[in-house]
């Protein structure tokens, strides 16, 4: 059985149809993309699978659970974990405590009562915060607000903070997004990483199609909230519908 | 790591100083009990009697009780509107609710000071769980609002259908009880012990503020201190990682209502008397600008403002000619402040110091100051 799977997920805003009836299946421990233009729908998907929005119609089942109608912080506690598209850090908080909030989910759950303990008593949430900051190359940041982070940084800490949730299945929207080449470069490795050491399944949406095309495992392509091609890199490629909607017409890209 | 070490070495032996170092010990628990061990010992006699300040202050002993009562209730305030990022327009009615139960208690059951208080505590936390269920519903304004509405509904509700209760307008009485049954609160002490301490209600009031100031700095270091700070600064992002924002959001409401009950039983102690003014909205507009005023999130910007507050409203307010004018005064010294330090006067305070320590910063402080204030044309 898939890890994720949606069926006739359907999000209408108003008149307007963001999504329209996708299916979609993710296998443990895979690498899949979500293409598609522009005001395609892609984030409006990952809202609606991690309960930012509820659906207009449609299923959404996360290892045999139907996460419709859950909670964003319960859908996290079953370890689906996300990245925003626009940088949402705690912005007067320091780089190590956005993480930290984040480890401190990831230990404890969704509530404890523990506010007689000081913080710096919890070992596994140092560590966790302290591998999550070296993972990520921002230890030599983590004492500053993250406020004050150039804007590549504060992106990188959009996916760190994602990352300390300890999730099974990771959502990126866009992460390479005002990254420098460097930076992305980086961040394509870390994507690797995660795949391949810390066993994570990837949910991954971005407009390079280049990364896209290197790492995916298969490839999802939305066109006005309907899945018009799905498929391994090499038949997206040459899919003609992809083409059409989104490769720019018959020859480019 | 480094920090810890410099920590430790405060707690043990320290032998290095400077700037650096003294960064790290402020921020130490035992420091911070310490110095409002220090602040209890002391305030009083610098407040209402040193010779040194001025015969204006003099016998102004009473009004230090009222002030450090005052700054347990904007301490408890500050927990949700500074850490949590709650704007609550009607914490007088814990402040109220817990007076009254406290003299109630205290008049029908069993006078005992220390049971007295507990009990107020424990009905500003009852009304707190009834309250947050209500409020926590509701988000930005009419959380405000509809807290200052539940407030309001008290007032009038203690004030004319519960007269047989509470006693309307004339308030409930209480008599003078021995502490444990066995201390007397208005026994005075006489040589030093007297100059500073003066009775045992001081100490009594005192000791209170001693363990909540231990107890918020207990909170703010443990992980609600930081979960607390995450949810007023992105309550998404904080869903979105796993945290049940709903909880945390009660939590500290609860933990509010809480300390200010405390305050609130802790008044009806000092004062031997509960009373409808405790309820009134006006009571609820105070803390605020006690809260805003001294500084928001921080531990001493609470204190600070409810002494500055008080010292307009007892002591300007003394004053020949100026003193008909100490409302207006305060109004525009609250202005003044919090339109150029947003973080209040302690906010003011940690700037200049850091200028002593560096005055290169004192500049660009400055600078940054004036550049943000153009920028948003002054509306932060
Ligand atoms: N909360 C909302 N309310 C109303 N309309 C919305 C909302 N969120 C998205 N939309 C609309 O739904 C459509 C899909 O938006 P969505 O953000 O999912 O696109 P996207 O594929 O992520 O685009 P991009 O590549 O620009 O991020 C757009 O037309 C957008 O305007
Ligand atoms: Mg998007």
């Amino acid at each position: 059985m898939a890890l994720l799977e949606t069926r006739g997920l359907t999000k209408e805003f108003g008149g307007l149809t963001a999504l329209d009836g996708v299916d979609i299946a993710v296998e443990e421990g895979e690498l899949v993309s979500l293409i598609g233009p522009n005001g395609a729908g892609k984030s409006t998907l990952i809202n609606t699978i991690t309960g930012q929005l509820s659906p207009t119609a449609g299923d959404v089942t996360y290892a045999g659970t139907d996460l419709v109608g859950m909670k964003p912080f319960e859908i996290a506690q079953l370890g689906v974990g996300r990245s925003f598209q626009t940088a949402s850090i705690l912005p007067e908080l320091t780089v190590r405590e956005n993480i930290q909030v984040a480890s401190f989910a990831a230990e404890h759950g969704s509530f404890r009562v523990n506010f007689l303990r000081r913080r710096d008593s919890f070992d596994a949430v140092q560590e966790q915060t302290n591998e999550i900051l070296e993972t990520i190359d921002l230890d030599s940041k983590a004492d500053m607000d993250a406020q004050s982070l150039p804007y590549g940084d504060k992106r990188r800490l959009e996916v760190a903070i994602g990352l300390a949730t300890d999730p099974d299945l990771l959502f990126m929207d866009e992460p390479t997004a005002g990254m420098s080449p460097t930076e992305t470069e980086m961040t394509v490795d870390l994507i690797g990483d995660l795949l391949t050491d810390w066993g994570m399944t990837i949910f991954l949406v971005e407009h390079d199609m280049d990364i896209v095309f290197d790492v995916s495992d298969r490839i999802f392509t939305l066109h006005q909230g309907q899945l018009i091609a799905r498929g391994t890199p090499e038949e997206i490629r040459e899919h003609p519908a992809v083409r059409e909607a989104y490769l720019g017409g018959g020859d480019g890209a | 790591m480094s920090m810890d070490t410099i920590r430790n070495s405060f707690d043990g032996d320290s032998s290095v100083l400077s700037w650096e170092t003294w960064n790290q010990i402020k921020h130490t628990e035992r420091f911070v009990f310490l110095s409002s061990v220090l602040f209890v010992l002391l305030f009083s006699y610098t407040f209402g009697r040193a010779p040194v300040i001025s015969d204006v202050f003099q016998g102004y002993h009473g009004l230090a009780m009222t002030i450090l009562i005052w700054s347990i209730f904007a301490l408890g305030f500050n927990l949700l509107l500074g850490q949590t990022g709650l704007l609550s327009f009607g914490h007088a009615m814990f402040f109220g609710t817990a007076s009254y139960a406290a003299a109630l208690f205290a008049i029908h059951v069993y006078n005992e000071p220390l049971l007295v208080v507990l009990v107020g505590t424990l009905a500003a936390v009852t009304l707190g769980v009834v309250a947050a269920l209500i409020l926590l519903r509701l988000h930005t304004v009419y959380f405000s609002i509809v807290a200052l509405a539940i407030a309001q509904f008290l007032y009038f509700l203690a004030r004319e259908p519960l007269v047989e209760v509470t006693k309307g307008i004339n308030g409930l009485d209480i008599p003078r009880a021995p502490l444990l049954g066995l201390v007397e609160l208005e026994h005075e002490y006489s040589g030093l012990v007297g100059t500073l301490l003066v009775n045992n209600l001081y100490i009594f009031i005192g000791a209170f503020f001693v363990a909540v100031v231990a107890l918020i700095t207990r909170i703010r270091k443990s992980p609600y201190g930081l979960i607390f700070k995450a949810i007023r600064e992105n309550e998404t992002r904080t869903a979105f990682v796993g945290l049940d924002v709903w909880r945390y959001k009660f939590a500290a409401f609860i933990l509010s209502a809480a300390i200010v009950g405390l305050a609130g039983g802790l008044m009806a102690v000092n004062t031997q008397f509960a009373g409808v003014e405790r309820l009134y909205w006006s009571v609820s507009g105070d803390i605020v600008v006690m809260t805003v005023l001294g500084g928001l999130g921080t531990l001493a910007g609470p204190v600070i403002g409810t002494f500055v507050f008080f010292y307009f409203k007892g002591i300007v307010n003394g004053f020949p000619t100026l003193g008909n004018y100490w409302l207006l005064l305060l109004a525009l010294s609250f202005t003044a402040v919090v339109w150029a330090y947003p973080d209040g006067i302690w906010g003011m305070l940690t700037d200049f110091t850091a200028a002593l320590r560096d005055p290169k910063e004192l500049l660009s402080n400055a600078r940054q100051r004036i550049s943000d204030l153009v920028s948003t044309g002054g509306d932060r």
